[in-house]
């Protein structure tokens, strides 16, 4: 496991070759790209033997396996260390697996999808630059490699977004989310050299064995842990900063499917998971994790319900959904946080390569013109299908085991109330699912040319369709003890998480799961009666409340706050100090005082009027003056 | 470092100079000659600059290399040691050498395109050269004020003959601005003379000698006036901007890329290592200076539509980040900031080769006026993108490693401070990605359907700077190890 440092290793190599000579290799070096997946998933497994049975209480790894580690920057023989490490536990392989099968998955299905496309070496290339970075994110052993590599995913995230950047609204979207996630990256930079200033290290483990032992002032911990959370809410595009996301859609599908769904749009999950330990200690700053979660989750979900773009629905669902996981987080009950971010991840995938494999077939994103591909896309959509009610949290299918963890954890620790409005949040996920399907797949076609263009999309798009949609039934399994016992594990995901709170999940309440699954099917069957596969619903609810409307279609009216503060303030501020600096600096210092010295060369100059009596009076006057002062010093 | 690498330094110091005396022998019209001469001559710099850099050894003495030859002593008020040609160099100052070196050889290269008096423009271009290397070489205060002073000159006919918009009104004022500084720095060094005493201008004797407390905090300030111009430290800065939108390309490369480096590197030798407890004293006004002229340069850069103007800004909020890493006084910061100077030297020179290679043939540099370039001119798109992930401090670049230490540094003494100049890095973020979105993605603006992709040697050019900025933001120990043993023999600084 000291050997885990060979994992973004592989990708990093051949992102190199690809990018510098893939217009040279044959079909551009994508079969290098998916080899390295390939390689990267079967190295991962590899790893799996090494966690059975491995865990006792209190330890997150098995002893001495994290030894790989060297100094990137030496200060005075050892004051001032920045190490590189890696570091495996429990929660590192959750992500693992996550993040490369579903890399290998998006790589095979976009080789069909990016067929024919300009800079198809580029993408490639990009994508392998991306499943580098995100490996060395879930494997930083401290949190300078890890803002590293944070980076790194950001700037594949960015090129990608932006790959079709001939379009103005990609390049804005590139943009957007770049400074958008940035200002979250600064709170995370500020946040890890908080924590460094008060324990004198970069590494997690031992940041965090001085936070549990109290060493550090609360105040200040609270203070440093929300700042390490404000790189998680741009990173995971929680409120108020979820603009970026929606935008993001302007990217490749098979890039929203990976990046903007499975995995970067994880790594906030994943780092407050990480430090779960010490957000234990400082249940304020954990309140605000929960809190955010809320918002962000019912916030998302109902501008979901009426997007219209086939994209932007799962995108906000995505952000609702991740929502959920910080609320997971909140109550401190990391295992289901991390146990929705392992089931999500397929079944969002499967969601996103679903929609890929429609708009690759009818060339339209939009809702409303699509219609009826049932008939001509059987695969794509019984996948969709059954990606959607994995979304919607029907029993069987994942997502349904690790949402009903979420809703118990919140039952469990927090007021009822906010288990109440994550339930609702639920219900409304599975009526904007519904509605999803039913628009694209049901009903009569609305778009004629759209839909006799369409076609069922090649199987090396099916395919990974196929394996995706496989996991999002089987993801939620793990939860059972008795199937990771029987798979060589300590027990289900729930108990390999996180051990201190590990409670036995054998059988899920049978209750709670009843109301959940009720939630379920009742958004369901609103979702049917109201709009079995008619658009005319769609205007029809426009008319019933236009003004809540136009506000959940307009984003809360949040994007334009921020290009109003962007514009106004922002931009304003740099007018008014470009202005001091022009006039008053320069103009008035700098010339200013070149004319003055001018001026008085111009003034001064009269002064030498060639006349013999001027200068014989100024001496004079400079004699006297003299004689009086020497005279006056000696008296 | 043995004594004998010293010759290394003096054929630093003295191979530009007799390349430009060379150089006026050679007929006009013989551009082939002098491509041949300049083109020898930098990759040589380039190579005794690396064998300068690498032969530091950082387990030795601080300085190493030193050689002296007495040239008066006994005269007047000199005593034994008095004016020698000395060189020798510490960790900083070596680091300062590789940077040169590496900026020199693409500067050479563009030049060769200029078609209006080449040989003219090299023998200034390479006096400027001379006068850099003197300065971060030289151990004696008389001779690296000579070298100081001839690493300025050069630059106002540079700009004034061979620039563009508005020439004359830049270089006069970046001449003007530069020469009141150096009043205080000759000032300073022959303070510096009397008060020691020794009768000596070498450096390393006014280094070790003992210095009175009120001595120190009195000139300590007027140096950094003095230098701080050089280094375009706020408010002192506004030479910069109009200097560099007036100066040709490899003028702007070699000035931004390394000039202004001279003036930090004058803060940091005559100044903290000369007077320490001047420096320590104060240092909380370079902190207010530094984290100042960040944020007011990346505030103002965020209203600039021509290029070199940004450039310009980012230039004086990036040097800001220089003057707060020294303002620390303590060695992590002091790591930024040295780190700093390279990191920024090596991306400007980028910036500068860039925007002239395109410049060139569109005479225009208004953002606005630019859309979809990544279309036409794909090759310059991407060094200009790598060049603005590496200036907004994308980890793995060297701007990151510089400002991740300065930020540290600047938390560990100042926390507030260090959170404005985190802030900084966001706003910096901002004008260059807006930059970014404009310029260079969208549709393609069909005005600039003409113009070429820059050259072969540009593009060479521009590789060898994105190579250096990769390799010191990927592996900077060998930066560190030479730079923090200097840092930490200052009197007074915390670790």
């Amino acid at each position: 496991m000291d050997q885990a440092w060979i994992l973004p290793a592989i990708p990093v190599a051949i992102f190199i070759v690809v990018a510098l000579f893939g217009r040279l290799l044959p079909r551009q070096g994508d079969f290098l790209v998916i080899l390295g997946g390939l390689t990267v998933v079967g190295l991962v497994f590899s790893m799996v033997p090494g966690f059975q049975g491995a865990f006792h209480e209190g330890h997150f790894a098995p002893d001495g396996a994290n030894a790989f580690s060297f100094d990137w920057v030496n200060i005075g023989q050892g004051f001032f260390i920045i190490p590189f490490s890696t570091y495996v536990d429990a929660i590192t392989m959750v992500m693992l697996p996550v993040v490369s099968i579903v890399a290998l998955m998006v790589m095979i299905y976009s080789v069909g999808y990016m067929h024919g496309e300009a800079r198809y070496h580029w993408y490639f290339a990009v994508l392998s630059f991306f499943i580098a970075a995100m490996l060395t994110l879930v494997l930083s052993g401290n949190l300078i490699q890890l803002y590293l590599a944070w980076e790194g995913v950001g700037l594949a995230s960015f090129l990608l977004i932006g790959f079709y950047w001939e379009r103005q609204s990609a390049a804005e979207a590139a943009k957007k989310a770049f400074i958008t996630t940035r200002v979250g990256d600064v709170g995370l930079m500020i946040g890890i050299i908080l924590l460094w200033r008060a324990t004198g290290s970069f590494d997690i483990q031992d940041i965090i064995a001085v936070a549990k032992s109290g060493q550090i002032d609360h105040t200040y911990l609270t203070v440093s842990m929300l700042f390490l959370f404000a790189g998680a809410v741009g990173k995971s595009a929680q409120f108020p900063l979820h603009v970026w996301l929606p935008d993001a859609m302007e990217g490749p599908t098979p890039v929203s499917a990976l990046i903007h769904a499975a995995t970067m749009v994880v790594a906030g999950v994943y780092l407050v998971a990480r430090f779960s330990p010490v957000y234990a200690e400082v249940l304020i700053a954990r309140d605000v994790v929960f809190y955010t979660g809320l918002i962000t989750a019912v916030m998302a979900g109902t501008m979901g319900l009426v997007a219209s773009d086939i994209k932007r629905v799962l995108a906000y669902s995505t952000v609702s959904q991740l929502g959920f996981m910080f609320v997971a987080l909140g109550t401190g009950a990391v295992g289901a946080a991390m146990f929705h971010l392992f089931t999500h991840a397929f079944f969002k995938a499967l969601l996103f390569l679903g929609s890929g494999s429609v708009i690759h077939a009818t060339h339209a994103q939009e809702v409303e013109s699509l219609g009826g591909l049932r008939r001509k896309m059987p695969w794509t959509t019984t996948t969709f299908v059954i990606g959607s009610l994995a979304l919607a949290g029907v029993p069987v299918f994942a997502g349904f085991w690790s949402k009903d963890e979420i809703l118990a954890a919140t039952l469990e620790d927090a007021p009822l109330w906010t288990y109440v409005t994550l339930a609702g949040t639920a219900i409304l996920t599975a009526i904007y699912s519904t509605r999803l399907v039913l628009l694209t797949f049901f009903g009569a076609p609305r778009d004629h040319h759209a839909y006799d263009h369409a076609h069922e999309s090649p199987w090396i798009m099916l395919g990974p369709l196929v394996i995706l949609a496989t996991l999002a039934t089987v993801a939620g399994f793990f939860a059972l003890d008795q199937v990771g016992q029987s798979l060589g594990f300590v027990g289900g995901i729930g108990q390999l998480v996180f051990l201190e709170h590990a409670h036995p999940f054998t059988e899920p309440e049978w209750l709670l799961a009843g109301i959940a699954t009720l939630g379920a099917l009742a958004g369901i069957g609103i979702g049917i009666a109201y709009w079995h596969g008619d658009a005319r619903r769609a205007v029809a609810a426009r008319q019933w409340a236009p003004d809540l409307h136009a506000l959940l279609v307009n984003r809360y009216y949040m994007d334009n706050l921020y290009q109003a503060v962007i514009d106004r303030v922002i931009l304003g501020l740099g007018g008014v100090i470009a202005w001091f600096d022009k006039r008053i600096v320069n103009e008035t210092g700098v010339d200013g005082g070149a004319q003055t010295v001018g001026y008085l060369g111009y003034r001064l100059k009269f002064l030498q009027t060639g006349r013999i009596p001027n200068y014989a009076l100024g001496m004079a006057v400079g004699l006297i003056t003299i004689a009086a002062i020497a005279f006056g010093k000696q008296g | 470092m043995t004594p004998s690498d010293g010759y290394a330094l003096i054929a630093l110091c003295l191979l530009p100079l007799s390349v430009s005396l060379v150089l006026f022998a050679v007929p006009s019209g013989r551009r082939r000659i002098v491509v041949s001469i300049t083109g020898l001559a930098s990759l040589l710099m380039l190579a005794l600059s690396v064998y300068v850099f690498t032969r530091y050894s950082f387990a030795g003495q601080q300085f190493q290399g030193v050689l002296a030859w007495t040239w008066m002593q006994h005269v007047g008020f000199l005593g034994e040691k008095g004016i020698q040609f000395k060189v020798g160099v510490d960790g900083i100052s070596a680091s300062l050498v590789l940077l040169t070196g590496v900026v020199v050889v693409p500067a050479t290269w563009v030049t060769w395109k200029v078609r209006d008096r080449m040989k003219d423009f090299f023998i200034l271009l390479y006096l400027v050269t001379a006068g850099v290397y003197g300065s971060f070489v030289l151990l004696d205060l008389f001779f690296w004020f000579l070298f100081y002073e001839l690493a300025l000159m050069p630059m106002y006919l540079l700009i004034a003959v061979w620039g563009s918009t508005r020439k004359e009104y830049g270089a006069m004022k970046l001449m003007m601005m530069l020469l009141a500084g150096s009043i205080f720095i000759f000032t300073v060094i022959f303070a510096l003379f009397t008060h020691v005493g020794a009768g000596t201008f070498d450096m390393v004797t006014l280094l070790e000698a003992k210095k009175e407390l009120w001595f120190q905090r009195a000139f300590f300030p007027v140096l950094v006036i003095g230098c701080g111009t050089l280094g375009a430290i706020f408010p002192f800065h506004s030479w910069s901007p109009d200097g560099h939108a007036a100066a040709p390309t490899s003028v702007s490369m070699l000035h931004a890329g390394v000039l202004m480096k001279v003036g930090a590197f004058g803060v940091v030798r005559i100044g903290f290592q000369m007077m320490p407890e001047g420096g320590a004293y104060w240092a909380p006004a370079l902190i207010v200076l530094g984290a100042t002229a960040g944020l007011y340069g990346a505030i103002s850069a965020l209203r600039q539509t021509d290029m070199k103007l940004l450039m310009g800004f980012s230039s004086v909020s990036h040097m800001g980040y220089v003057f707060l890493g020294l303002g620390t006084f303590n060695a992590i910061g002091w790591s930024g900031a040295i780190l700093q100077m390279t990191a920024h030297g090596w991306m400007t020179a980028l910036f500068f080769l860039l925007i002239g290679g395109m410049y060139d043939q569109s005479h225009n540099r208004d953002i606005p006026n630019f859309s979809g370039m990544a279309k036409q001119m794909p090759v310059w798109s991407i060094f200009f993108i790598f060049a603005s992930l590496a200036s907004l401090g994308l980890p793995g670049l060297s701007g990151f490693v510089a400002e991740l230490h300065i930020f540290i540094g600047t938390f560990r003494a100042y926390p507030i401070v260090g959170g404005i100049a985190v802030l900084t890095a966001a706003i910096t973020t901002t004008y260059l990605i807006r930059m970014l979105a404009q310029a260079f993605f969208g549709e393609m603006n069909p005005r600039w359907s003409h113009l070429q992709e820059i050259t072969w040697l540009e593009r060479a050019g521009a590789a060898v700077l994105a190579l250096a900025i990769l390799g010191l933001g990927l592996w900077p120990a060998p930066w560190i190890a030479r730079i923090a043993p200097s840092i930490i023999n200052i009197p007074g600084i915390t670790l």
